[in-house]
């Protein structure tokens, strides 16, 4: 199909290991001491912020079962004694499912959409995540920091998501169908 | 072109209706995984720990930078006030050495009345100094990551201390890493008693920056300003670690801010009492020892 090169190699395993690497520092940055205030507020749904932006562009290099792992592997980084190990990771592969199902309205649409379709997307999540510890733990949780994390976290998305969203494939099948024309795969666009 | 056309629909099904499957399998397994963790707390807390001895070279690489970072900052912000602070401290250090003076007082005073009185002091207290390599904080947890764990000697249930006070309990250790969880956090209960009054209560955090006292006689005998220390009660901590101040005594609730300052945490100090074998690992025991008594 291709020359493989070691560089073209190098180039495609860059490109497939990408966001799960991007996803995992933002698993490990959610423990970083960051001292900043409402920065370090954000940082536990960072990684949420991830998966959304990368199952945008390339849901295929974010495949559920590395969600499931990414998922699992922050509950027990973050969680004190109690919480439940895996709701995260419920919620990754459910904002995947969510993207992935809703493409038609959330690529190749105004930035505003995608934004739109974040703050749903992650409020869903918060409230999961918020619902199974409550239950879980059975204690009455105050919903309050979670909300004040998920605020900062839209308003900090428009700030990261350009930067996540440099991430894409090279073929152009990640535009809706109407406006994909007669490209084929391996075809390049921009 | 027909053919290709039918072919491309039929996989595009089959691609579908495995994409669904896929779903529903993921869903399960976090499901799963949220049940196992219920059932099998131990296995749970084997998985956190390893996971936190994997992650924590990581963390305290990204640690070191963040820690630079962040003391330009508090450097920066320190310049700006320097005159007034010099001033400040001038003035503190004076009435600091009065203070002085009056410790050695007593002190002697306190080594001459316990040879008359052939007092035995408790065990001796020894210290490991540990890097705060993570936070976690989130919406649900109030705790820290340190970079010792049971090869520097940390056990479940130590005390962890800063300059200022008690900052939290030892909760979970692996073998070069451990989990702080703060005063704060909604699973902390801690004996303490009121300095001046003597009198003990629980100190219970609920993930907000003050705790919650609850006494166990009265609310009557506490003031406003009144300092909070560790009791000693439950056996692993020292007595008289300083945890906090009462800010708050109104609508019959009293809360107390921590001494601990959890937003520049960078070195803290766990205290090894020499009598942790007491206390059992988990969250529960301190809750337990309160009850208990």
């Amino acid at each position: 199909m291709r020359a493989d090169g070691v560089l073209a190699m190098l180039d495609r395993w860059g490109r497939l290991l990408l966001p799960g690497t991007i996803l995992l520092f933002f698993v490990l940055m959610t423990l970083a001491p960051l001292r900043v205030p409402y920065i370090a507020d954000s940082l536990p749904l960072l990684p949420a912020l991830a998966v959304f932006q990368f199952s945008l562009a390339t849901p295929e290099r974010l495949p559920g079962p590395l969600l499931l792992a990414m998922g699992v592997l922050l509950d027990l980084l973050l969680g004190g004694p109690g919480a439940p190990v895996g709701v995260s990771a419920l919620g990754f592969v459910l904002i995947r499912a969510a993207v992935v199902a809703n493409r038609r309205y959330l690529v190749g649409v105004p930035f505003i959409f995608q934004w739109l379709g974040f703050c749903l997307l992650c409020f869903g999540y918060v409230f999961l995540v918020w619902f199974f510890t409550t239950i879980w733990t059975w204690t009455d949780i105050d919903a309050g920091p979670a909300l004040a994390q998920y605020v900062v976290v839209v308003v900090a998305y428009p700030l990261i998501a350009p930067l996540l969203a440099r991430v894409r494939p090279r073929d152009p099948l990640n535009v809706p169908e109407a406006s994909r024309g007669t490209a084929t795969p391996g075809e390049t666009t921009l | 072109m027909a053919i290709r056309d039918d072919f491309e629909e039929v996989a595009g099904q089959v691609r579908l209706v495995l994409h669904r499957f896929a779903l529903v399998v993921l869903v399960v397994a976090a499901f799963a995984a949220m049940l196992i963790g219920k059932a099998d707390t131990v296995l749970v807390e084997n998985a956190r720990v390893l996971a936190l001895d994997l992650a924590s070279p990581a963390l305290e690489a990204i640690a070191r930078p963040v820690a630079v970072a962040n003391r330009t900052i508090a450097d920066l912000k320190e310049f700006a006030t320097l005159r007034e602070e010099n001033a400040r401290l001038r003035e503190e250090n004076t009435r600091l050495l009065a203070w002085q003076t009056a410790a050695r007082r007593l002190e002697n005073e306190n080594t001459r009345l316990r040879e008359l009185a052939n007092f035995r002091e408790g065990p001796e207290a020894s210290f490991i100094t540990a890097r705060i390599v993570g936070d976690s904080v989130s919406a649900y947890v109030r705790g820290a990551l340190l970079n010792v764990g049971r090869k520097a000697g940390v056990e479940p249930g130590q005390a962890v201390v800063t300059g200022e006070g008690l900052a939290g309990r030892v909760a979970e250790v692996g073998d070069n890493s451990a989990r702080v969880l703060f005063v704060t956090d909604v699973n902390s209960r801690l004996p303490v008693q009121v300095e001046r009054t003597r009198e003990r209560a629980i100190l219970a955090g609920d993930n907000s920056a003050l705790m919650r006292l609850t006494l166990a006689q009265t609310l009557q005998g506490v003031q406003r300003g009144d300092r909070i220390v560790t009791s000693g009660h439950g056996g692993s901590f020292p007595v008289g670690i300083p945890v906090g101040e009462v800010v708050q005594t109104e609508s019959g609730s009293v809360k107390v801010r921590p001494f601990a300052d959890f937003s520049r945490l960078e070195f803290v100090r766990v205290v090894d009492y020499g009598v942790t074998g007491l206390v059992s690992t988990g969250s529960s025991s301190p809750a337990a020892t309160s009850k208990g008594r």
